[in-house]
């Protein structure tokens, strides 16, 4: 009837489209940048040893940035997840140490304790209408303060007299070739699999359909991804377990994202709050979950970072929090909210942990790798703005 | 004489919709012209073009000012040939004081700091040249509206601005300040100055002006000298057109009644501490009812939606049944649940989720539907989607669309969607066809008959008054928060509403 009714071809809505591949390619681009580079300044940065020790840097960053994402999707920000990885796992250590726990039990506690308290600032936030800002830049500075209270600023092992325990396996353990190859396998299969069904449905439903060659393409890449990452950390003792752990939160947050209720309803909150409320969506609910699904994030990362200190000290956790706001940022999430997926994040935290692997790797100082560090997170926001306007 | 603004040919155009069709349009010295039509008439768009808001060039045909082609580029240039605009939302800053406000940008200066000797000074003559008498020390926080709009209208005057054009300036205003306002008008005037003058009330527009210029569609239908024309002429050309074709035909006979909403004695305020904006109505809406509801801007109609809803207000006193029970709902969400759905007049704003697709958009609602333990059926969602998009017959390339990218109208269907997929027994719409053009409108009109005819109860605000009388079974108009007449199909006129909407009673009092 109206003469244009559909107005896809719009200037500005071309613009977007070509927007998103800018921004992945160029994410890719500057993964090669930064292993070339370290691996021309230090020939053992791509050696089995350092990429087993990388894996486990990047698992306990991605993992952290996994939870940062389900609170930026609603808008929202959390500066206290740095000060919450040190508390956490200082409070299991200390039940572990000084009280013998069983590290389970430890390790249980201190995850209800992250989700008690996560929970509590996302209702804080949602309720009291204070900024998240705030309320996190305030949880920053008292976890941080309870932290080294529970520990009494003193160093204490995640297992006592150089046992092992749960805890102190979290970052120990490794899967050997075998098992390893099977569970690779099975990860290609499921791949395999949810790309045949995708792409039935959506010829079903008479959507569009990437074209068989790009989708063979993709999951022979991915295959060969997860072969080759297998392979190599064989190499040195195994699959590395905190791999394994992220691979799961991975998963999960990629259904709870792609395939929940509330995943809807974060990417709408986030796009468009006022607008999510009338539709119905229960706003401070969404919200106060998302936050306490970042408690339970933040409990594990502490006890994956404490346990590959080896114990708790009063630097654990310090300034997490920025790497994770960056992996999510420099993987394509906005800041605003409404916008940014798993696989982004993932490849942005690998972007952060290898920089900061590898300027440890040259023994780069540490005024410089603070440098490093802050550059990339405005860099990354720059980038996420410019983008954002084009 | 020469005006001292002249429009001519103005054809101003919006993506989808043209808002002035070749308007042409003067102003004398020591003129007040005033500017009356329905909301949507095109006079806020030949304002914001006078005023520089439109700059030259987005727009065709010529402005002259004193008789010479002019081109504003923007405000300043407007500003600068002596226009000035008194808004609606006053632009002050309540903050600082009457001469700071008076001078806001302009103040005298001494070096790089303010001169507040010469501030006070020039600020006491203004005021006294114009016979306002206020401390200029006063903080602008402690005058009423009407001495602001006075002190925003000085503010203008002490540009040198000889052109003021004042929107809807005693909306806000109070019986007494309203005639302040007209005496200081009337003396301008006197002083050469012209004003454009827009109200709703008639009354004041025929006591006021020298002339009237009538649009109706973005087209000038009349120019009437002030003291030849009568209320109901100007209500006449206001109104102007037939009801077309646009409207589907009323059903024969509605499903089986049964009274779905029933308010009871309802006043709602804001909030704790604001007095109520919607005062002791009473209504009812059966299955299978479209319930028109009329009023001017800020009537209160909006709110009333939205407090139903579930979306606005503390309710003060009065009892809303949905079906018979009792209902207080705290948030939309809860309204949804109980089968009440909104669709906002804002569609930008409190409507669609601009980044996502067309899909996202339609389920938001009613994801419960499809969905196990949480967890989306997708194949479900999609089928139900597809049905409903090919039913709705939106203009999108597929459920994957990005919302943003579609037009106004084909956006108003994805949001009726949304609220059609949760299956409401009421449905509120406000102003569902704001900004649409005509041929998706004639769609959404059809869509709402079918609704209804299924069952559905539906309220209907709406400010064009074809629309209410083609669409509703029953007509309900709003003046001021409260109910002032009630009409069954067929009964009312446009002007009978246009009357009841300003507060005078048409022939049938509510009940």
């Amino acid at each position: 009837m109206s003469p244009n009714p559909v107005r896809a071809a719009s200037p500005t809505e071309s613009a977007r489209r070509r927007a998103v591949p800018v921004r992945d390619f160029s994410l890719v681009i500057a993964l090669a940048v930064v292993w070339a580079f370290f691996a021309a300044m230090a020939p053992e940065f791509l050696g089995a040893r350092n990429l087993s020790m990388l894996v486990i840097e990047l698992s306990v960053t991605a993992t952290l940035a996994l939870g940062m994402l389900l609170v930026l999707l609603p808008g929202q920000i959390d500066l206290s997840a740095g000060s919450g990885v040190g508390l956490i796992g200082g409070i299991a250590s200390v039940l572990v140490f000084h009280h013998q726990w069983p590290a389970l039990a430890a390790l249980a506690a201190g995850s209800v304790v992250g989700v008690l308290l996560w929970g509590a600032m996302g209702r804080l936030i949602i309720r009291e209408r204070i900024p998240a800002f705030i309320i996190t830049l305030g949880g920053l500075l008292v976890f941080k303060g309870l932290f080294w209270l529970v520990i009494r600023n003193a160093t204490v092992p995640v297992a006592p007299g150089g046992s092992t325990n749960l805890y102190s396996a979290l970052t120990t353990y490794y899967l050997p070739q075998l098992p390893a190859l099977c569970l690779a396998g099975l990860a290609v299969l499921g791949l395999v699999l949810a790309k045949v069904r995708d792409r039935r449905e959506r010829r079903r439903l008479g959507l569009t359909v990437e074209e068989g060659e790009l989708s063979f393409l993709k999951l022979f890449t991915a295959a060969q991804g997860i072969l080759l990452f297998v392979l190599l950390t064989c190499q040195f003792r195994g699959v590395p377990l905190p791999a394994l752990l992220l691979a799961a939160v991975a998963l999960g947050v990629h259904a709870i994202t792609r395939h929940t209720v509330f995943g809807r309803h974060l990417y709408a909150v986030g796009g468009n709050e006022e607008a999510a409320f009338v539709a119905g969506v229960p706003v401070a609910r969404v919200v106060t979950l998302a936050f306490a699904c970042m408690g339970g994030i933040v409990a594990l990362t502490g006890f994956l970072q404490t346990a590959y200190s080896g114990a708790s000290t009063t630097t654990v956790g310090d300034l997490m929090e920025l790497d994770a706001i960056a992996a999510c940022v420099v993987g394509g999430t906005s800041l605003r909210g409404g916008r940014g997926s798993v696989l982004g994040v993932l490849f942005g935290a690998l972007l952060m942990a290898s920089l900061m692997n590898g300027m440890t790797l040259l023994a780069v100082s540490p005024e410089l790798k603070f440098m490093v560090r802050g550059l990339v997170l405005a860099l990354a926001v720059w980038m996420d703005v410019r983008l954002n306007r084009a | 004489m020469i005006p001292r603004i002249e429009a001519h040919g103005i054809t101003k155009r919006f993506p989808g919709v043209i808002a002035l069709r070749d308007v042409s349009f003067d102003l004398l010295p020591g003129e007040i012209h005033a500017l009356c039509g329905e909301n949507g008439a095109g006079k806020s768009t030949l304002i914001k073009l006078l005023s520089g808001l439109h700059p030259h060039g987005s727009f065709e045909g010529e402005l002259l000012v004193d008789g010479k082609h002019a081109e504003f580029r923007g405000i300043r240039d407007a500003t600068r040939a002596g226009v000035a605009v008194i808004h609606q939302e006053l632009a002050l800053v309540s903050e600082l004081s009457v001469a700071e406000n008076l001078f806001l940008g302009s103040e005298p200066r001494r070096g790089p700091r303010i001169d507040w000797t010469a501030l006070r000074e020039q600020a006491r003559s203004l005021m006294a040249r114009f016979g306002l008498d206020l401390d200029p020390d006063l903080p602008l926080r402690e005058l009423g509206v009407g001495q602001r709009q006075l002190v925003e209208i000085l503010r203008a005057l002490g540009r040198d601005s000889r052109v003021l054009i004042l929107d809807e300036p005693t909306a806000a205003l109070s019986e007494t300040e309203a005639r302040l306002l007209h005496a200081t008008l009337r003396d301008l005037r006197a002083r050469g100055v012209a004003c454009i003058y827009i109200s709703h009330r008639l009354e004041e527009v025929l006591a006021l002006a020298d002339r009237i210029t009538v649009l109706r569609d973005g087209e000038t239908v009349a120019t009437l000298a002030g003291d030849a024309a009568t209320a109901p002429d100007l209500i006449r050309h206001m109104v102007g057109r037939e009801l077309s074709e646009l409207y589907p035909p009323p059903p024969a006979s509605r499903p089986d009644d049964g009274i779905v909403l029933s308010v009871r004695n309802l006043t709602v305020a804001p909030d704790r501490s604001s007095a109520p904006k919607l005062h002791d109505l009473s209504f009812e809406v059966a299955r299978g009812e479209l319930v028109g509801i009329g009023g001017l801007m800020g009537a209160g109609r909006t709110e009333l939606l939205s407090h139903l809803g579930g979306a606005w207000g503390l309710r003060v006193r009065g009892d809303v049944l949905v079906a018979g029970v009792p209902t207080a709902f705290r948030d939309p969400g809860e309204a949804v649940a109980a089968g009440v759905c909104l669709v906002t007049e804002d569609r930008r704003r409190l409507g669609i989720i601009p980044e996502e697709s067309l899909g996202f958009n339609f389920s938001l609602s009613s994801l419960g539907a499809v969905s196990r333990f949480g967890i989306v059926d997708a194949r479900a969602e999609a089928t139900r989607n597809r049905t409903l998009f090919d039913r709705l017959r939106v203009r999108a390339p597929d459920l994957e669309a990005r919302i943003a990218g579609l037009s106004g109208g084909n956006q108003q269907k994805v949001l009726l969607g949304r609220a059609l997929l949760a299956r409401p027994r009421l449905l509120l719409l406000d102003e569902p066809t704001r900004g649409i053009d005509v041929g998706a409108r004639a769609e959404i009109y059809a869509i709402l008959r079918s609704l209804a005819a299924e069952g559905c109860a539906i309220v209907m605000v709406s400010s064009e008054l074809p629309e209410l009388i083609g669409m509703s079974d029953r007509i309900l108009m709003l003046h001021e928060g409260r109910l002032t007449a009630e009409f069954d199909r067929g009964e009312a006129t446009q002007e009978d509403l246009l009357a009841a909407a300003m507060g005078h009673p048409g022939r049938k009092e509510a009940a």
